[in-house]
């Protein structure tokens, strides 16, 4: 006869089994998947891409320069204030998609090893690129929680948005290159 | 109590896998490096011996005397085995690395109490305290090797470690049959008594035949040499060696920095 002791150890050995055989089959697919496409899937890593305003995040690189420029080239340009900046990146929501964006960049170069391997250089260079960006974002969190946010914010989203531009460009520039597939999708994305 | 046709061939066909496994571990130098395991499959090949020749000239106590203190001796190797296989696989240097030496232990805490849990549960289907504690013991030690096993997996995925070393051989074949432990120790307690009910004798002789095919699986697995171990250079040993200063530096400098 089955007592309530009994029922609730098989009870307690069946989940236990289900949940070792779904975690094991977890890792099992992602090795298979793995084995399948060792460079990843391309479409799983543009699916990772945000589209990001371009026309705003180019007006704030344009502005970066103007200003870094203005003391030897008095170049005239536009001059955006803080407020505008925030809006136009769209505060720190916009700034950590960018970051986001960065990871499936170095993606997409690492994609293109399979091909040409020698745009890993090119791959170590965005993931450095990307570390940057990180350790900026995350000052960034650390003065938002300290309350100094509006005093940080303007400057390093300007450095975060031209670093960002810059690096796809980079990745347009190499698959434009090599002509390699997917290079009007990335365009219409990026 | 006289032994069936099925029990018998299972015995001899036991002692003769040991006996090549054993042989296997040993000629082939792999005792060296998993002593436990071998003498865990040692242990089997003495016991099967001994208890066969009990059975002959002894009477049914001295007999299941023997058979206790040889369980015994069986359930603390099982655990030794899976420390052993547990620290090759996670710790292939010799030591745990320092950062993930406090979570690597919460882990092996909830693994052991989830293992504690699960064996203190079942109804003891046995009148004897001594074997009741064996059952709990074998269901401890099969908890604890899926557990291991489980951990060798996902390891294996994240780091992207391969399959075919030796230790993994043996989580393998282990894995699987201790899998096969726990879906028989529920069928073991739905039916109430073991061996009494035809399907309990059958899931019984199912197991013992898993085990056997784990025995030929570790004997075909463990005489080739493995594959060879990915060694650092010098220099980028002498690299490595920098950047885990400079890292272990950094670290305490923001950890200071977050006080």
């Amino acid at each position: 006869m089955i007592t309530i002791r009994v029922l609730y150890f098989v009870l307690a050995l069946a989940l236990f089994t289900v949940v070792l055989l779904a975690v094991g089959l977890y890792y099992f697919v992602r090795a298979q998947r793995r084995k399948k496409y060792p460079y990843g899937k391309w479409e799983d890593i543009l699916k990772r891409l945000t589209i990001v305003d371009r026309d705003s995040i180019e007006m704030i690189a344009r502005d970066f320069t103007v200003e870094s420029g203005r003391a030897g080239a008095q170049a005239v340009g536009p001059d955006l204030d803080p407020s505008e900046i925030w809006d136009l990146v769209g505060g720190m929501r916009g700034l950590e998609e960018l970051e986001k964006n960065c990871e499936a960049l170095v993606d997409l170069v690492f994609y293109v090893q399979q091909w040409y391997p020698e745009a890993l250089l090119l791959a170590e260079q965005l993931r450095q690129s990307t570390r940057e960006i990180q350790w900026r974002v995350a000052r960034l969190k650390g003065a938002e929680k300290a309350g100094h946010l509006k005093d940080w914010f303007p400057e390093a989203a300007q450095r975060v948005v031209v670093q960002y531009l810059s690096m796809t460009h980079k990745v347009l520039a190499l698959y434009e290159r090599g002509g390699y597939p997917g290079l009007s999708e990335l365009q219409r994305t990026l | 109590m006289h032994p069936t046709h099925i029990e018998i061939l299972f015995w001899r066909l036991g002692l003769l896998g040991h006996c090549v496994l054993l042989l296997v571990l040993l000629v082939r130098h792999r005792a060296k490096v998993f002593p436990v395991f071998a003498a865990l499959i040692g242990t089997n090949v003495v016991r099967s011996v001994v208890l066969y020749v009990v059975h002959l000239h002894a009477g049914r106590v001295p007999y299941l005397d023997t058979y206790f203190s040889f369980a015994l001796v069986d359930f603390s190797l099982q655990i030794g085995v899976v420390w052993e296989i547990a620290s090759k696989v996670f710790r292939p240097t010799g030591v745990w690395a320092a950062d993930t030496r406090a979570g690597t232990l919460i882990l092996l805490v909830v693994c052991a109490v989830v293992a504690l849990v699960i064996a203190s549960m079942p109804a003891p289907p046995e009148r004897r305290v001594l074997k009741d504690l064996l059952d709990r013991g074998n269901l401890l030690s099969s908890v604890l090797v899926c557990e291991l096993f489980l951990g060798m997996v996902a390891l294996s995925v994240q780091a992207r470690l391969p399959w075919k070393t030796h230790a993994a051989r043996i989580a393998q074949g282990l894995g699987c049959y201790s899998l096969l432990g726990l879906l028989t120790a529920g069928v073991h307690n739905i039916t109430g008594l073991v061996r009494r009910l035809p399907v309990s004798h059958e899931v019984s002789v199912f197991r013992e035949a898993t085990y056997l095919v784990c025995l030929v699986y570790w004997i075909v697995t463990l005489w080739p040499n493995g594959p060879p171990p990915r060694e650092l250079t010098p220099e980028m040993r002498r690299f490595l060696f920098g950047v885990e200063r400079s890292l272990e530096y950094n670290l305490k400098k923001l950890r200071l920095l977050k006080k």
